[in-house]
């Protein structure tokens, strides 16, 4: 945990110095004869992350320190590493497709695709889990929401 | 009290529409919450798209009915499976599991059933009596008092649903930035959008509560399957001998009105989930016996005491959303959204604005305890089968539902890519321990509590001395500072969360 902490604090802190030196003063729009300035708000979040960040950045950098260990592991697990990224890779690019065909053609074999991955090998299961969904948004957004095919 | 408007509400509530989508509701609800993994803010979080041509009692009566029958259904797999659909109910897992395996499930399901239902409907009545008059209170409250509560509320939270207090107000921090985004209402131009026209009405909050909640929950459950696979369920089996009786009731009755007070104590405070509740009734029910020792070996007060204070905590926890307008946890939080979505202010001003609405949602929700109690005592063979499908079938059909439900909401491709940015900060949170709920809950009020913010800064010209005028807002002030200050002392002190719990 300490090391999580370490790394998590700086990336939420890094995160509030960006907005508040970047993106509020380019972004956040300006109003000299407004009693409260539109920036005030996202100005106290982006103080609140870095404090908050800083803050448990430097718990885990204490503890780190106390127990003697160091900010970074040699030992990385490239299998869980590639089991927690898969999924994320799989849906961005059922995505991607999704900018081509509507998602309630493409649907069935989104669903067909990681039930395979997933280790599902009847071909019932597939077939039956694959197509109900797509059927029943096509149900739901055709006939109940008339909004037509999404 | 408006007798016209009750009585329009009971007559609404007894209509085939509000039969069919409260029935519908509780009963997705109790699927999704027999499924484990799948919990009540997932199932919310997913069903929200669904309401958008219902009514807008329908809706968030559908959504409320859902909601209660998660709950009933996560006592379901905590019963068969020894895997709670969600964390309120492990407690109900210590013994309704050992109680099942002993060859009595069926009577541990209607234990739980009925303490659910129970706890259940007495808090809805507590509810109705305590938030009107709440909400009669809070309708004399300024902006001044309403920026203060909410801050409270935010503290409270942050400190009480994270591991730890920093990390939920870094969390919190975050939610209200990105609650920030869009046209600024008093100078009307746009702000943090980077240019893209899609963000001027803010972020989605579909695509916020779907990526943080149930997206990124599909991806580390999917990341889990790598560890663990099999799930072994009890058979529920025709047994004569394995039914509740009157002794059992008569022995459970007690147990069950000290869980529904504990669980609607613990729902009515923001930031304490049902897991708190659930887990506090649990313990008091093993002081209060007389034999302790059967606890955690098939007792049934202990999974009465469990559930009836897991369910007494959804009513509960919507005193603060109804009198204040104040989500206390994520579900609550979810349904300020699916009232915004419908063009309904929730809080105080419901009472004033459409009080048959808000006595219509709670005639709603006792039809809700109703139907859930019919739905789970017929259907318990059923859903009792539905503990066998495996994780890795549920994971693809529920990603597919969070991309369709963002698609219905028309934001197309856009949006998708939206969802897909807050699943992934949605899973670096649960990952890293960064409360969600903080940050979802302030990521919903950041609108209400600028406007607040706002109207105080112009109506006292930026003199904070105008607070020594207003002895409620003072009050709520120094409450969070003094909460600011324990919750940091306990951090500090123990490194532990001063109640650690995840609030759903």
């Amino acid at each position: 945990m300490p090391r999580s902490d370490l790394w998590s604090g700086l990336a939420v802190a890094g995160f509030g110095l960006v907005a508040l030196l970047w993106m509020i003063p380019n972004y956040a729009g300006s109003n000299p004869f407004a009693q409260m300035p539109p920036g005030l708000v996202p100005s106290i979040a982006a103080w609140i992350m870095i404090i908050c960040g800083a803050i448990v950045a430097a718990g885990g950098m204490i503890r780190l320190l106390r127990d003697g260990m160091l900010p970074v592991t040699r030992e990385i697990s490239w299998i869980a590493i590639g089991w927690a990224a898969w999924p994320f890779l799989y849906v961005s690019v059922a995505i991607w497709f999704m900018t081509f065909f509507k998602i309630t053609w493409l649907g069935a074999f989104v669903i067909a695709g990681m039930l395979v991955l997933l280790g599902e090998r009847r071909w019932y299961m597939i077939v039956g889990c694959s197509v109900v969904p797509p059927a029943l948004l096509y149900f739901l957004s055709v006939y109940m929401m008339r909004v037509g095919v999404v | 009290m408006d007798f016209s408007a009750i009585g329009a509400a009971a007559s609404e509530a007894l209509t085939l529409a509000s039969f069919i989508g409260i029935g519908g509701g509780v009963l997705l609800g109790y699927i999704i919450g027999v499924i484990p993994g799948l919990s009540r803010s997932v199932a919310i979080s997913i069903a929200i798209p669904m309401t958008f041509y219902m009514s807008p009692y329908i809706a968030i009566s559908f959504l409320i009915g859902l909601s209660k029958g998660t709950a009933a259904g996560s006592a379901v797999s905590a019963i068969l499976l020894n895997a709670p659909g969600e964390a309120s109910s492990a407690a109900t897992a210590l013994d309704g599991y050992p109680m099942a395996k002993k060859g009595k499930p069926k009577t541990a399901l209607q234990v739980g059933l009925i303490a659910s239902v129970l706890g259940d409907i007495m808090a809805t009545i507590i509810l109705i009596f305590v938030a009107i008059p709440f909400a009669r209170v809070a309708l004399l409250f300024g902006p001044y008092e309403m920026a203060a509560i909410l801050a409270f509320a935010l503290v409270f939270i942050a400190g009480l649903s994270s591991g730890s207090l920093f990390k939920g107000l870094a969390a919190g921090g975050l939610g209200i930035f990105l609650g920030t985004v869009g046209l600024d209402n008093q100078t009307g131009l746009p702000r943090l959008t980077f240019g893209y026209t899609e963000l001027m009405d803010g972020m989605p909050l579909i695509a916020v509560a779907i990526g943080t909640l149930a997206l990124s929950e599909m991806f580390i459950q999917s990341e889990k399957l790598r560890l663990e696979r099999t799930t072994m369920s009890v058979k529920l089996e025709h047994r004569p001998d394995d039914h509740i009786t009157f002794p059992i009731f008569k022995r459970i009755l007690p147990t069950i009105l000290r869980g529904t007070g504990v669980g609607t104590f613990v729902g009515a405070l923001p930031g304490l989930g049902p897991s708190v509740g659930s887990f506090m009734s649990y313990g008091m029910a093993q002081k209060a016996s007389k034999t302790p020792e059967n606890f955690g070996k098939g007792e049934p007060i202990g999974i009465a005491a469990s559930e009836s204070a897991d369910n007494a905590v959804i009513p509960a926890a919507l005193i603060p959303l109804f009198g204040l307008g104040i989500p206390g946890n994520v579900s609550a939080a979810l349904l300020i959204g699916a009232f915004a979505i419908h063009g309904i202010t929730v809080g105080p001003l419901l009472l004033r604005d459409s009080p048959e609405l808000l006595y219509s949602i709670f005639a709603g929700m006792i039809l809700a305890s109703i139907i859930m109690f019919i739905l789970g005592w017929f259907g318990l063979m059923v859903f009792a089968q539905i503990t066998r499908v495996p994780p890795h079938v549920v994971i693809p059909i529920v990603i597919f539902f969070c991309l369709a439900g963002m698609m219905l909401q028309g934001y197309g491709t856009f949006g998708l890519v939206i969802l897909m940015a807050f699943a992934l900060l949605g899973y670096l949170m649960k990952k890293y321990d960064y409360s969600f709920v903080t940050f979802l809950v302030a990521f919903i009020i950041t609108p209400m509590l600028e406007l607040n913010l706002r109207q105080s800064i112009i109506l006292s010209r930026g003199n904070w001395e105008i607070l020594l005028g207003r002895p409620i807002a003072l009050f709520f002030i120094v409450c969070t500072l003094l909460a600011l200050i324990m919750l940091t002392l306990r951090t500090v002190r123990t490194g532990k969360p001063a109640a650690g719990a995840a609030t759903d």
